[in-house]
């Protein structure tokens, strides 16, 4: 049997607004394929995180009291990170995960958390903590070469910038910013976004997208995911894209 | 009194006259006005008596109610927010309604729930005598912000405050507040010995991981529920305190608990319902009650309005539970968990202003465990993200059935006759009581007709 390994990071720390069903969606999607799963994680201070043997990072979202706790942590994984990246692992990111992969983070108390410098953007957070993006959110993004509508919440106070391959164009929402028309980040093997909900609870193609990603290159053999019961997740796009998209 | 707070309290009794001759219930409106006109309206009424507090994230309106009628049981005149209402608007909305011209409130006790953010303004402009702190969960992200800042706020109010808390012991978040005043002598603990239903590991999410006095990874002999349980900091020693009152020999199968050498019927078989009641018992301690009192409203007093709430429909029995977030929800499922034989369950998840908009907190509970449910029926503004949720945890989605609106999901849910439980989130549960009354009233009459 085919296995994935996914490795969830600071599973304790960044865990807000039930970011770690991502990675059950993943697990119950694989199984249904038949591809078993193992989630490994890296907690603070763990020294002998394996990186290469990986098919899939995840970083959830976290407070900002959290993301100065791990900073430093994580800024010692640089390399192994780096390396993983460029090997073409998969990585997946939300909210405060996305931030703080970019160049740095400044927080609501204008405290410089800096990032892994994965990527170029950065994040500046608004000093009045009242002020964050929160709401229903609609995204257009491109999975292989057909569009599609990623459905999720966003509640975050940073504003991303200088973002070259946005993830997708905002339909309803804020995105990196304000009213901004573009949201989160992407590469052939990058997902980053603001997006909870979580995120793949709502979209089973990106999931699907996710997966199929990785089993091609283990496998080495293009890998097309079979066909599940969607009927639930089906309704519930019809319903949430009415409601959301209604201008 | 002041002309300012004399103006104040003649205008918001004219609002509340008004609203009654409109054929209104006051509710939160003169309340809100109030605050945009003076936001130091509180201190315009005169409140002479004892103020009691009930706060926390859970079991608010619950306790609130025990000790509301362990009160007026003893012939008191009690002024409550029995129906919630716990903001500071609410509040002074309560007050306007009883009091006189001038500002005067008149009853033996005000017995108040209040909401967790807004314990420090309301109580900056009333005299408190007694905070009852029940526990600290993840609750509502996008409209209460993180736990943390909650804890906080309600530290920095205990700080100077020097009448009776008292707390429980067995949640970190709160037993740490015992820490807040180190002058204050007034601070009594409850907790609860190890029940049955116990885990060495924690079950359902928690929040308090880590040492509130010196950062260190907490250690937990048990958990009773999240993170509730017997804990304590293996570097400074957080967590040994000497609790005031000790619920034991909790025996859920009778249901039964014990306080001081004395055994208490109890009407409902859940930890969570018992670490109410051991509040109760501990506030009203406090107040030197009549044991016989206690056994009487522990053996047969209920809140109903959907805590617990039991009704039999068409040959059917359904346990209703309100569930604002995970771990209210978590409660009902292992309520519903250590039932035996089948069973079939109702999820109502609404997403309007007063739930949060946002939902994603149905993925912190703990659907993991479903003993003997032979199917599900979801329903509310998001029926579909909830069947989704159970979905992924490994239930067969064709047992899912997915009816947004709630009349349509009774008639589903009764289709079948037999043990039942329903999960309303907030501005679900008073439909979802209606829909059940609406649907008992349609079979009646289809009876008697038929």
């Amino acid at each position: 049997m085919d296995k994935l390994r996914i490795l969830h990071m600071y599973p304790a720390m960044l865990d807000l607004y039930g970011d770690s069903g991502n990675v059950e969606i993943l697990s119950y999607r694989c199984r249904m394929r038949g591809i078993e799963t193992e989630v490994v994680k890296h907690d603070l201070g763990d020294k002998d995180t394996d990186f290469s043997g990986v098919d899939i990072v995840y970083l959830g979202g976290g407070a900002d009291f959290e993301q100065q706790l791990l900073a430093d942590d994580l800024l010692g994984l640089k390399d192994n990170i780096r390396k993983a990246y460029e090997n073409g692992v998969y990585f997946l990111m939300i909210c405060g995960g996305y931030q703080l992969m970019g160049q740095y983070y400044k927080d609501s108390n204008g405290k410089k958390i800096p990032g892994l410098g994965l990527f170029d953007y950065y994040t500046v957070a608004s000093t009045n903590k009242r002020e964050r993006c929160i709401g229903n959110i609609v995204v257009e993004t491109t999975l292989g070469a057909k569009k599609y509508k990623v459905i999720g919440f966003e509640n975050h106070g940073g504003q991303t910038t200088n973002v070259k391959t946005p993830f997708g164009k905002v339909l309803a929402g804020n995105g990196n910013e304000f009213a901004s028309s573009v949201e989160g980040y992407t590469e052939k093997n990058v997902t980053a976004t603001y997006l909870h909900g979580p995120l793949l609870s709502k979209n089973p193609r990106l999931a699907d997208h996710i997966i199929s990603y990785c089993m091609t290159r283990k496998t080495g053999q293009p890998y097309k995911p079979e066909q599940i019961n969607d009927k639930l997740e089906a309704e519930c796009r019809k319903v949430l894209l009415e409601r959301l998209l209604k201008k | 009194m002041s002309i300012k707070n004399t103006l104040t309290i003649w205008f918001g009794k004219f609002m509340v006259k008004a609203l009654h001759l409109l054929g209104r219930d006051a509710g939160n409106a003169p309340g809100l006005i109030l605050w945009e006109m003076n936001k130091d309206c509180l201190k315009a009424f005169k409140v002479d008596c004892p103020i009691i507090a009930v706060t926390g994230t859970n079991g608010k309106t619950s306790v609130t109610n025990y000790l509301n009628h362990i009160f007026e049981s003893t012939g008191k005149k009690i002024i409550t927010n029995k129906q919630g209402n716990n903001l500071d608007t609410g509040i002074t909305s309560l007050l306007l309604q009883n009091c006189d011209m001038k500002g005067r409130v008149k009853a033996d006790y005000l017995v108040l729930e209040i909401d967790e953010s807004h314990v420090p303004v309301i109580f900056s402009k009333m005299k408190l005598e007694t905070l009852v702190l029940l526990n600290f969960f993840r609750d509502q992200l996008d409209r209460n912000g993180e736990v943390e800042t909650l804890i906080l706020k309600v530290k920095k109010f205990l700080e100077t405050f020097e009448g009776n808390v008292v707390l429980n012991a067995d949640d970190p978040n709160v037993s740490r507040l015992g820490l807040a005043n180190p002058k204050n002598k007034n601070i009594f603990y409850f907790s609860v010995e190890k029940y049955a239903g116990a885990t060495e590991k924690p079950y359902e999410v928690g929040e308090g991981k880590f040492c509130p006095r010196c950062g260190e990874e907490l250690k937990y002999d048990y958990y009773q529920y999240s993170h509730v349980g017997k804990f304590r900091c293996p570097k400074c020693g957080f967590g040994d305190v000497k609790p005031y009152v000790t619920a034991k020999n909790v025996k859920l199968d009778v249901p039964s608990i014990e306080f001081e050498g004395e055994e208490y019927k109890i009407s409902h078989n859940s930890i969570y319902y018992v670490y109410n009641l051991s509040a109760v018992y501990a506030a009203a301690s406090l107040y030197n009650f009549d044991k016989k009192v206690l056994h009487e409203t522990f053996e047969k007093f209920e809140v109903n309005n959907g805590r617990l709430e039991k009704f039999n429909v068409d040959g059917s029995s359904l346990l209703v539970n309100l569930a604002k977030n995970p771990v209210g929800a978590n409660m009902t499922l292992r309520v519903m968990n250590e039932h035996k034989g089948e069973k079939e369950l109702l999820f109502v998840l609404n997403d309007n202003l007063a739930d949060g908009h946002d939902v994603s907190w149905i993925w912190d509970i703990n659907f993991s465990v479903f003993n003997d449910v032979t199917r599900v029926v979801t329903s509310g503004t998001r029926a579909y993200d909830i069947a989704i949720r159970i979905k992924c945890s490994g239930y067969d989605p064709d047992k899912i059935v997915v009816k947004p609106e709630l009349d349509d999901a009774m008639v589903e849910f009764f289709k079948n006759k037999g043990d039942k439980y329903a999960i309303a989130n907030y501005t679900a549960i008073q439909p979802t009581r209606a829909a059940i009354k609406r649907y008992k009233a349609k079979v009646k009459e289809g009876r008697e007709n038929g």
